[in-house]
């Protein structure tokens, strides 16, 4: 399973984006997207934020879930309070046909299954929280994109630990 | 659901298509692998006018381009910024030729076999009609002259302008047996039409040729047309400024490529034991005031029609209505002697008999009264192919269609009027009556819901029990080793019931009729049949101008889309049937508006997903996608809810196929789509602060050509607010 994910700003900018694979069941943590996904992924997470502003008005939690399809991608979304997007495409590497036995609950190999929602919730609210103290950054302003190497390592660790 | 293994997972994988990372790098010219080059019996010859003419569906603009998109409603049904859920979902009447529903409308026709007598033939053929009687009749019968009152399964009275009926030979749309599966589960053992006229008589070839129902030659057309419009894109690129600057949320118009691949998509139906749109409804039987023993002509080829040689499989009920017609010859016979044989005609056979009086000399484009007869607009793909083909290796320039003197159209289109609206349909409205009063009926009723649990509960041998041969059981009407049910069985009464009255507009019967037949194949394990009920089911319920709420929607519709697709691929191998009902599923959702054309969507995608389609068909279907995400508005001045994010992409998707393709002038029109459409959102280069995508859609922009006048344009209005608006 491979992820990217994308901090969208209010005007459908990029402010901060990562890639990385799954950690778990011996997964070495880096995202195996085939060539043209560096421009698709950024594509399907933009046309994504047709159904995000649909979706976001619909209940009041800020973790709405998984909300797109993209073929094989999978669009879960998180919205911070200031209107800032979080976005999480997950790819299932493989259709689970092949790992049926080891895999059949992993999160790997279900991307709409309870336990997948669970761990990208954590992992959206680990990211929430070093989000929320990046940006109380001073010299932080609104849709700058954020390069702080603090900041993505503590998303990479996020990643590592729940997804 | 499950897409197929180890694909890149944003798009099913093209046959052979190179995995290129798209940066802005102009794509090298190899790379393009449009059909037309890759097939050696397409050699692209000089064009004359008269073969452009043939291209006319696709060159010019129809006036309907230019009109806003019928079905899409201000309301969203079932999201945050919709009024009451399934308000918006009401259909707007259709009047635009490539609506899909017009197009439903005149492709699932009633068919009227033409037999004819050889001296008919001749006649015909002193016209210039080589194919015979039938081949005259065509193009008439595509519109019938007036208005046509059907009378539905309650009684109620509906006029329809638009009426149709389709003329065939007998035996037409017959695929010849065993080719049936080969031909549909794989393209490639496909022998091309050119290849297998020499083994095959040419009368049969020809008559091959006009049943449609494969997905490569529809791709291979459409590819045709498309090289055609590369060539000369001047006058298309002037078309398409013409009519495209209405507006750019406008932008869901149906492109005319996708409008054709529609249409031979439901052109030449085939002749199949599962669906009897195409059986004859009638059949014409016709002789000439040559012949010399009438009476016994015409005995004849009813015995050839009904138990002759010329009979058809055993699947299609026989119990159709003949039609008797006497061809008068205006220039070489006698009147009096028609008209006198024509009253013995009308006492042997009753009511449903006519005297078309022709002149039998050949008329020519310079004589006083002559008129273009209409080109038929619902020609099968191969015919239509091997039509270019012939008026390219011809060598003259002008458009030689063949022309009719007046007084012969006029008759024509009496004749075809009266028929249809005194015999055609009076008949099928009888049959539809009488089935549903005698066989449908019965089964909605108490006692059928009964007879249905004790087939369910399995007294006996049950379909249930009798899991694998599914063959025996005394009420097992399907016959699992042929796979037809006989005609006289109430499981395909039933369904030409309901085609019937599918044929006759009347979508409530046939809704409801369908519907009791998709458990009944589903019981009998008749896939096929099973699928097309399906199909059918879930295409009427659409037809019926009435609001589904969404929460319906999912049940009904998707779940019948998803059946038919399910056993057309898996369980009978046939793309073409997924492809159709796939196709129009998406079309008719697309028109409900709101939530709706995010199914419809879902659906196109997952035609791609299961690569139903050929090369040509994948842009189409693309555009097509993004069309459907336009077509849902959005709320208020941020336009919430709207889809045009989405739709873009999907237009950048087409762009991309296009080019690969080698069609640099849909790319162009793909790609000016999708920057109006990025220039409606919000934020306007919300997309270009994207680094990857930003620099691929440069990439595309920089592969596709730029008209000279553009280049001005862009030089002189650098001012913002010209942008996109």
């Amino acid at each position: 399973m491979s992820y990217y994910f994308a901090i969208i700003g209010t005007q459908d900018n990029p402010l901060f984006e990562y890639e990385f694979g799954t950690a778990k069941q011996g997964g070495d943590g880096i995202a195996r997207f085939p060539e043209q996904a560096r421009h698709m992924n950024q594509f399907i997470v933009h046309s994504s934020l047709d159904i995000v502003e649909e979706v976001q008005w619909g209940h009041g939690q800020m973790y709405l879930k998984c909300i797109d399809r993209f073929y094989n991608n999978y669009v879960s979304c998180w919205m911070t309070g200031g209107n800032v997007k979080f976005l999480l495409l997950h790819a299932p590497s493989q259709p689970a046909s092949s790992t049926t036995t080891r895999a059949s609950t992993s999160i790997a190999a279900n991307p709409t299954s309870p336990q997948t929602e669970e761990a990208i919730k954590q992992f959206f609210t680990e990211v929430y929280e070093n989000w929320v103290k990046t940006i109380m950054n001073p010299f932080y302003q609104v849709n700058m994109p954020v390069r702080s190497p603090v900041f993505r390592s503590r998303v990479a660790a996020a990643g590592k630990k729940y997804l | 659901m499950t897409p197929p293994k180890n694909d890149p997972p944003f798009e099913p994988p093209e046959p052979s298509r190179t995995p290129s990372g798209r940066l802005p790098k102009t794509r090298l010219s190899t790379d393009t692998q449009s059909i037309a080059s890759s097939t050696s019996t397409l050699p692209y010859r000089n064009t004359n006018a008269s073969v452009s003419s043939l291209f006319a569906s696709t060159s010019t603009p129809t006036g309907s381009r230019s009109s806003s998109p019928s079905g899409t409603s201000r309301k969203i049904s079932s999201s945050v910024f919709g009024g009451t859920p399934g308000e918006g979902n009401r259909l707007t009447p259709s009047d635009r030729a490539e609506d899909p529903r017009n197009l439903i409308l005149h492709s699932f026709v009633a068919h009227i076999a033409v037999h004819t007598s050889i001296d008919t033939k001749e006649l015909v053929k002193d016209k210039g009609f080589d194919g015979g009687l039938w081949e005259l009749l065509r193009p008439f019968g595509e519109r019938i002259q007036g208005r046509v009152t059907i009378r539905d399964s309650v009684g109620a009275g509906k006029t329809w302008d638009d009426f149709a009926v389709r003329f065939v030979q007998l035996g037409d749309g017959l695929e010849p047996p065993g080719a049936v599966l080969g031909s549909r589960r794989n393209r490639e053992e496909k022998v091309l039409p050119g290849n297998a006229n020499k083994t095959i008589p040419d009368s049969l070839a020809a008559q091959r040729s006009r049943t449609g129902g494969d997905i490569s030659h529809i791709e291979n057309l459409v590819d045709r047309h498309l090289t055609h419009a590369e060539q000369y894109p001047t006058m298309d690129g002037e078309d398409y400024l013409n009519f495209k600057d209405v507006k750019p949320g406008n932008a869901d118009t149906t492109s005319p490529f996708y409008t054709l691949y529609l249409r031979r998509l439901l052109s030449g139906l085939p002749l199949v034991p599962h669906e009897t749109f195409s059986h004859p409804v009638a059949c014409i039987i016709a002789i000439s005031s040559r012949n010399t023993s009438p009476i016994e002509t015409l005995r004849k080829l009813y015995d050839e029609s009904s138990h002759g040689d010329k009979r058809l499989p055993l699947w299609v009920n026989n119990d159709y209505l003949r039609y008797y017609v006497l061809v008068h010859d205006e220039e070489r016979d006698d009147i009096t002697k028609s008209m006198a044989l024509f009253e013995q005609m009308k006492r042997h056979f009753g009511l449903h008999c006519h005297l078309l009086r022709l002149r039998s000399s050949q008329c020519i484009a310079s004589d006083d009264d002559s008129v273009q007869i209409p080109r038929p607009e619902w020609l099968a793909a191969p015919e239509e192919i091997s039509e270019i083909h012939r008026r390219e290796s011809q060598e003259d320039i002008e458009d030689s269609y063949p022309c009719l003197y007046e007084s012969d159209t006029t008759a024509i289109k009496t004749f075809i009027r009266e028929m249809v609206t005194q015999s055609v349909v009076p008949s099928m409205e009888r049959n539809v009556a009488t089935w549903n009063d005698q066989i449908a009926s019965r089964r909605r009723g108490m006692a059928g819901r009964l007879l249905k649990i004790s087939k369910w509960t399995g007294f006996g041998s049950s379909s249930r029990s009798s899991s694998s041969n599914g063959m025996g059981g005394s009420n097992n009407n399907y016959d699992a080793l042929q796979g037809f049910y006989r005609p006289d069985a109430p499981e395909a009464l039933m369904r030409k019931l309901a085609d019937y009255a599918f044929m006759l507009r009347d979508w409530k019967l046939a809704q409801s009729t369908y519907d009791l037949l998709r458990s009944d194949f589903n019981n009998d394990k008749a896939w096929k049949y099973h699928a097309a009920a399906n199909e059918m089911a879930a295409i009427s319920t659409l037809l019926i101008p009435q609001a589904i709420n969404s929460k319906t929607r999912a049940e009904t519709v998707d779940q019948m889309l998803e059946t038919a697709s399910y056993s057309y691929i898996t369980r009978c191998g046939s793309s073409y049937g997924a492809l159709r009902a796939l196709a129009l599923g998406m079309e008719l959702l697309r028109l409900r508006g709101g939530s709706a054309t995010d199914d419809a969507a879902r659906w196109g995608i997952r035609l791609l997903d299961q690569k139903l389609v050929g090369v040509v068909g994948d842009a189409l279907i693309k555009e097509r996608i993004s069309a459907c995400y336009a077509s849902k508005v959005g709320s208020g001045s941020g336009k919430w809810g709207a889809r045009i994010r989405k739709s873009a992409l999907w237009r950048v998707l087409a762009a991309d196929a296009w080019l690969t393709l080698g069609k640099p002038q849909q790319a162009k029109l793909c790609l000016d789509d999708a920057d109006a459409k990025y220039g409606e959102l919000a934020w306007k280069d919300g997309l270009q602060s994207w680094e990857n995508a930003g620099a691929f859609l440069a990439g595309l922009r920089n592969e596709v050509p730029v008209l000279p006048d553009e280049i001005e344009e862009e030089n002189s209005t650098l001012s913002p607010q010209l942008e996109f608006e």
